[in-house]
């Protein structure tokens, strides 16, 4: 059963295409990469689907509900929710407030169930103890584990992660992994955009493939691997066309 | 006529406070000051010395650089380390206190220049009249546009504000000293407010409120011309002297404000970068 | 001194340092001659007016410069009401300040889609149109030549009195309603939209409708303020309340004491206000320049306020818990 659904989702900027026809179907409860070469429309999409930029066309659809086009807020009150690949930590509130945030709004919770939410959440991702720090004070790994955490606070069905491994090393990037499995058996769906290949091929159900806006291919991660266009989009023709021949299958 | 070389002025002034903005990214308030010190320094010189009132425009504009540069450099560098909006209000300080000044030494009455040629036209066979001060004016303002132009394309000094305003951290990068560059645009920019408020001297009557009353038709321009854009003054300058002339048959003269500065909100909602601009890095929040 | 500061070092002891404070002001009347009286009277309509705009801008992030026009509007409006509508002042007066927020309200969906410098400006903008429009409400407004309230029946002494009272009650209402409001989740949503509108959004705030409400919120209060003003001054003609000066006064009352606090904009107004009216006494020809260099030494030498500057020194001298923006005190 599809969650999110998405038919011939195209966005254009004056003269550029980000995004040419793009479609995608994320069961519910799976893990759902989404991986491609620097600029191939990756942010973009998720920017279209959390409704921070319009799409030029096509439909978009959660749990059946049309949602192309309504403003962010509704979008998240629905039950989506994102990280940004450059953080942005709420500076001026507390690491615990910016967690309560989500809970307040997109959760339509009152405040105080809101901040032990929050807590509990903080609890999870190993922040409680700088829960009084000021956002902007803590270090940017911290602020990327807030971002999750603000995610994760507003229960949401959907979860969009935006490069949220960037810059780790191989031991946290483990630990990552491990936690977005975790979310995901607690009954959250996940998209995840990566450059770390390590976590896309360990954790994702499936993986679909950008270049240049267009879908390449949306399969498991060993069929992905294989595939010789993402070959010869990562790495260009001249490889892809070695390991056809080498029918070995070289990993991007 | 008299409305063309208002633009004109208008086109003047933009064009200085255009470049402030655009280069210091700062919104002068002391502004109307300058334009004050250029209009009531020549009426000074012309009282006390008969200096005839255009030929006191070099001088004004010195004396306003000198000061402005030193009001960036000394003072102001200083406040926008912290934030700009407080760099603003200090820039208003000193505008009061420039207000202050000129109320103590001319009073609040309104002080007139009378030359021999003013009010006297040139005509143009029946068909109009132009006052030579509205000729002078038109001259002056292009001289003075030229020269900015010169200055911002054919000198280090001006390639450097130009390099500054539109990315400060490579100019830095590039060997730039960005204090000096901001203190040069702030005295340039000064300058030219002295120089507009010198040519203003000569038709109309100058009083402490000229600086302010004016500011806010400065905005005015330089929002139609988009903040930050230079040479979009002078487009902003014209187009308010066309609304204001446009607006009196049809709405009659005490609507022509109301026009001028709601055209200025919707400008600034709907196409922030001006009528005729690209968008402008200047967009801080 | 040491014995008070820690009294101030506890939120129950501000709160009773508050407290007391407050009593004493209500107490002055009894103690201070009309002067004074009427001294504190604007300095409590300055403080009203700072403490509004720090709702949209300290709070909410967006630098309403020109959040004079809402002084002007209520004060017109009242008259207006009053005059030609045949209304009490205590009727009159909530409607005016209902009227503020309605303007601010549709306004907002228009101008609040500006940011930052460009916000600035377009707010000076409304004001200096706001004001030429009134000019031309002739009919309604008495244009150039001004607007005459009805004349209260009080004597000089009891005119000081009554007025002070007035505005001290508004006073305290407005900073009560700000502090509930910054407590409660309009409060949260504010400081959300200061930080990032983007992440707002996508946390599910409905950034344009809550930045237009604190807008509108910060309109009625200053618009009570002009409109007790009219009252009080009898006469209003459209560049004194729609003024410049003003304006930059109360803004730079909230930058002074201290943007996106509770009580730094007051006391920014108590600071400013006093001290530079004590200086022309002493020097009548120079009050320009005097609040000109005063705001010059203040932007210099305390950028971030004067209440976070105590903040700093009360935490120094071993308070121990981190700096919290607009939650308490």
């Amino acid at each position: 059963m599809s969650l999110l659904e998405g038919r011939g989702v195209s966005k254009t900027f004056g003269g550029v295409t980000a995004l040419a026809a793009v479609d995608f179907q994320v069961r519910e409860g799976e893990i759902y990469g989404l991986i491609g070469p620097n600029g191939a429309g990756k942010t973009t999409l998720m920017n279209v689907i959390s409704g921070l930029i319009p799409r030029t066309a096509g439909d978009i659809r959660f749990a059946g509900r049309a949602i192309a086009g309504l403003p962010p807020h509704r979008i998240a009150a629905l039950g989506i929710a994102r990280t940004f690949q450059v953080v942005q930590p709420l500076q001026g509130l507390t690491v615990c407030e910016n967690v309560a945030v989500g809970a307040i709004f997109a959760g339509r919770k009152p405040i105080g169930e809101a901040l032990a939410r929050a807590q509990e959440v903080l609890r999870r991702v190993e922040l409680w103890p700088l829960r009084d720090s000021l956002a902007t004070d803590i270090t940017l790994g911290q602020q990327k584990k807030l971002e999750l955490a603000r995610a994760l606070a507003m229960e949401p069905r959907l979860l969009l992660l935006d490069e949220s491994m960037a810059g780790l090393n191989l031991q946290e990037v483990g630990v990552s992994m491990d936690l977005v499995r975790a979310i995901r058996d607690s009954g959250v769906t996940v998209i995840i955009i990566e450059h770390v290949m390590k976590a896309i091929m360990g954790i994702c159900d499936r993986v679909h493939v950008l270049h240049a806006g267009r879908t390449i291919t949306v399969g498991p991660p060993r069929e992905v691997a294989e595939h010789e266009k993402v070959i010869e989009a990562y790495l260009g023709e001249r490889y892809s066309a070695r390991s056809g021949r080498d029918g070995a299958g070289v990993r991007p | 006529m008299n409305a063309v070389s208002l633009g004109a002025i208008y086109a003047c002034l933009g064009l200085g406070f255009s470049l402030i903005y655009g280069v210091v990214n700062i919104i002068n308030l002391a502004y109307g000051a300058y334009l004050m010190v250029g209009a009531y320094t020549t009426y000074w010189l012309f009282a006390r010395f008969g200096l005839d009132p255009f030929l006191s425009v070099p001088v004004t504009a010195a004396v306003a650089f000198g000061l402005g540069y030193l009001m960036q450099r000394a003072i102001i560098n200083r406040a926008m380390r912290v934030n700009i909006i407080s760099a603003m209000i200090l820039t208003y300080g000193f505008d009061l206190i420039a207000i202050n000044l000129i109320l103590v030494f001319w009073s609040a009455d309104y002080q007139v220049i009378t030359t021999a040629y003013s009010g006297r036209s040139l005509s143009l066979g029946g068909w109009a009249n132009l006052p030579y001060t509205a000729i002078g004016i038109l001259i002056a303002c292009g001289i003075l546009a030229l020269l900015l132009n010169l200055f911002l394309n054919g000198t280090r000094t001006g390639i450097a504000i130009q390099a500054a305003s539109l990315n400060p951290a490579s100019a830095r990068l590039v060997g730039i000293r960005i204090e000096g560059v901001y203190a040069m645009a702030f005295g340039v920019g000064s300058a030219l407010a002295a120089a507009a408020g010198s040519l203003l001297a000569t038709s109309f009557p100058v009083f402490p409120g000229v600086g302010d009353a004016f500011l806010g038709l400065v905005f005015v321009v330089t929002v139609l011309g988009g903040l930050g854009n230079v040479w979009g003054a002078v487009v902003g300058g014209l187009a308010l002297a066309a609304i204001e002339m446009a607006s009196v048959p049809l709405l009659g003269p005490s609507f022509q404000q109301l026009v001028a500065f709601s055209v200025f909100v919707a400008v600034l909602v709907l196409r922030p970068y001006g009528l005729v601009g690209r968008q402008f890095f200047a967009e801080l929040k | 001194m040491a014995n008070l500061l820690d009294l101030l070092r506890t939120p129950r002891g501000r709160r009773a340092a508050l407290a007391a404070f407050a009593l004493l002001l209500a107490a002055a009347p009894l103690a201070l001659t009309g002067y004074w009286l009427r001294l504190l009277t604007n300095v409590f309509m300055l403080a009203i007016m700072a403490e509004s705009v720090n709702l949209i801008t300290g709070f909410t992030g967006y630098p309403a410069l020109g959040n004079g026009v809402f002084f002007g509007v209520g004060a017109y409006a009242l008259g207006v009401l009053m005059t030609h509508g045949g209304l009490v002042f205590w009727a009159g007066l909530p409607l005016a300040g209902l009227l503020c927020a309605l303007y601010a309200f549709l306004l907002g969906f228009a101008v609040l889609r500006t940011k930052g410098h460009y916000f600035l400006m377009a707010t000076l903008g409304v004001m200096e149109a706001t004001r030429e429009a009134i000019k031309n409400l002739d009919p309604l407004t008495g244009g150039d030549q001004g607007l005459f309230f009805p004349v209260t029946r009080f004597s000089p002494a009891q005119l000081n009195v009554y007025f002070f009272y007035v505005m001290f009650g508004t006073l305290i209402l407005t900073v009560g309603t700000c502090w509930w409001v910054v407590r409660s989740r309009l409060g949260y949503a504010f400081r959300a939209i200061k930080a990032s509108e983007t992440a707002a959004g996508v946390l599910g705030i409905n950034a344009t409708l809550y930045k237009t409400v604190s807008w509108a919120i910060s309109a009625f209060f200053t618009g009570l303020a002009g409109g007790i003003y009219g009252y009080w001054a009898t006469f209003i003609e459209p560049p004194a309340v729609f003024d410049i000066l003003l304006a930059v006064k109360f803004f730079v009352m909230m930058l002074l004491g201290g943007p996106g606090t509770i009580f730094g904009p007051v006391l920014g107004a108590f600071l400013l206000e006093i001290s530079s009216t004590v200086i022309w006494g002493w020097f009548p020809r120079w009050q320009l320049a005097i609040i000109g260099g005063i705001l010059i030494l203040v932007i210099l030498l305390i950028p971030n306020g004067v209440a976070e500057f105590l903040r700093r020194r009360l935490r120094h001298a071993g308070l121990g818990a981190p700096a919290r923006q607009g939650a308490a005190g």
